[in-house]
């Protein structure tokens, strides 16, 4: 098979890979932030509870939490696996990577000064206006780096949807490198992850730079 | 927005505090607080560090849950025995008082102008009429044409101005000063407190926190030394300041004579 074939069977499952990756975004972003105000609930049980789920969520392998949402339906309920592996694989990313944004909202909320809540408060912001109109902003530009970093991640993770056979770019190009016992494929991923990141990049350096007007 | 809570009661002092007690844990930051102050008069609270000055003031604008004793604003009950009024009453007094902070707390991502503009704006003010308001008390500031600014290209002096400004205008009936100098460079200080002094000339309703004492002295109507949560002396600055009565309060002013 030539150079050319195997890149352009490998591109019709670009599409999948960016339904992941984008629907994963779509999904993990706010749940994150949910997340992250359960975890910080004054309610004990309630901040327990979502702290133990976090550490469940970063402590055990993304594949193993793919193939639990895949399959786990079917072991424990004989239920029917999924026709379309898209939505088992969206849901097992999208709670997983909202356990990491969770964390890192988690941790821009509380470096805002408490006084920022104060002088809200003394002005009569309602708490939702606090949230939405002084710390939200703030919290946002403060975290844009690490969210850089967990969605840089994320493009190079939707190859970990070979482990449920969906088929995007990586599964394909798997299937192409065993049955014709070439290492090309996975040269032909690698370009094409390190595209798709160096795309990321720049938008991502773009939006910091549009928070770039105060300090 | 003016309802019927905010009609002026020209008897009533607009802030009367009894009794007022406060606890962090065991220890007694307030043990029994009484004041009041009236309208168009400065009060000025001196006193050590720990003293709690500043506990009073934050009591004073509910940032800080009193334990006991009443709060009044204009003969009505914000605290009674220790108990709040509801929140939404509670939200109404706020409407009454303004605070400045001692590190500013200005909104960093917003610029001076939506600093001191977006809290009456959202309160359903017509927004045309409170933009104009902001840009006089920018320019009775010192500050004209830095309304787009934001607060990190000011300097702290500048910055507590614009934080003065936004307390203004929600347009408070009585303005706590908590320490407004007290994060500032020396050399800044002076056009804070000139600012407070135009105020006081305006006979604004204010309650200062501070420990520049020659402008406690030349500024109030009644100056008040606190020490370990209680009152120990109150009354004329001239007073307070040239003949105090109590040996802690000639104690604590021997520090600044040096």
């Amino acid at each position: 098979m030539s150079l050319m074939t195997m890149i352009v069977k490998m591109s019709e499952g670009l599409g999948k890979t960016c339904a992941i990756f984008f629907l994963t975004l779509l999904f993990s972003l706010p749940l994150g932030m949910i997340v992250a105000l359960l975890r910080m609930s004054k309610v004990k049980v309630v901040s327990a509870v979502t702290r133990f789920i976090i550490t469940v969520l970063r402590g055990t392998p993304l594949m193993l939490q793919l193939l639990a949402v895949t399959y786990g339906p079917y072991y424990l309920f004989g239920a029917t696996v999924a026709r379309n592996k898209l939505i088992p694989v969206v849901i097992a990313f999208s709670i997983n990577y909202a356990a990491y944004f969770a964390e890192i909202y988690r941790g821009g909320i509380e470096s805002i000064p408490i006084g920022q809540y104060e002088a809200a408060e003394v002005l009569g912001y309602t708490k939702v206006q606090t949230f939405m109109r002084i710390i939200l902003p703030q919290v946002i530009k403060r975290i844009m780096p690490s969210v850089t970093n967990e969605v840089v991640t994320l493009v190079k993770d939707t190859s970990m949807a070979f482990t449920v056979s969906y088929q995007e770019m990586f599964t394909i190009g798997k299937q192409i490198a065993n049955s014709q016992t070439s290492f090309t494929p996975f040269l032909v991923a690698g370009v094409f992850y390190y595209v798709f990141n160096v795309v990321v990049d720049y938008v991502m350096g773009r939006i910091e730079k549009r928070l770039d007007y105060y300090r | 927005m003016m309802n019927a809570n905010n009609t002026t009661n020209a008897d009533a002092p607009i802030l009367s505090i009894r009794n007022l007690q406060k606890s962090f844990d065991s220890l007694h930051v307030l043990e029994d607080i009484s004041l009041s102050v009236e309208r168009g008069n400065v009060v000025s609270i001196i006193g050590p560090s720990g003293s709690g000055k500043s506990t009073l003031l934050r009591c004073a604008s509910f940032l800080e849950h009193a334990d006991g004793g009443d709060i009044l604003y204009d003969g009505q009950y914000a605290l009674k025995n220790g108990v709040y009024a509801h929140r939404s009453e509670l939200n109404r007094f706020r409407t009454r008082f303004g605070l400045v902070f001692q590190n500013f707390q200005l909104f960093p991502h917003y610029s001076v102008l939506r600093n001191i503009s977006e809290a009456p704006i959202l309160h359903g003010e017509d927004k045309a009429e409170v933009l104009e308001r902001a840009m006089e008390l920018l320019k009775k500031m010192g500050l004209d044409g830095k309304e787009k600014s934001y607060p990190f290209q000011l300097s702290g002096g500048q910055q507590q101005r614009v934080a003065i400004a936004r307390a203004l205008c929600m347009r408070p009936e009585i303005l706590y000063f908590d320490e407004p100098t007290s994060a500032l460079d020396p050399e800044l200080t002076g056009e804070v407190l000139k600012v407070i002094r135009q105020l006081a000339d305006e006979k604004m309703t204010m309650v200062v926190v501070t420990h520049e004492m020659p402008f406690a002295k030349a500024v109030s109507n009644r100056v008040i030394f606190m020490a370990g949560g209680v009152i120990v002396e109150q009354g004329d600055p001239k007073e307070v300041f040239e003949n105090p009565r109590e040996e802690r309060t000639r104690q604590f002013l021997r520090v600044f004579e040096r």
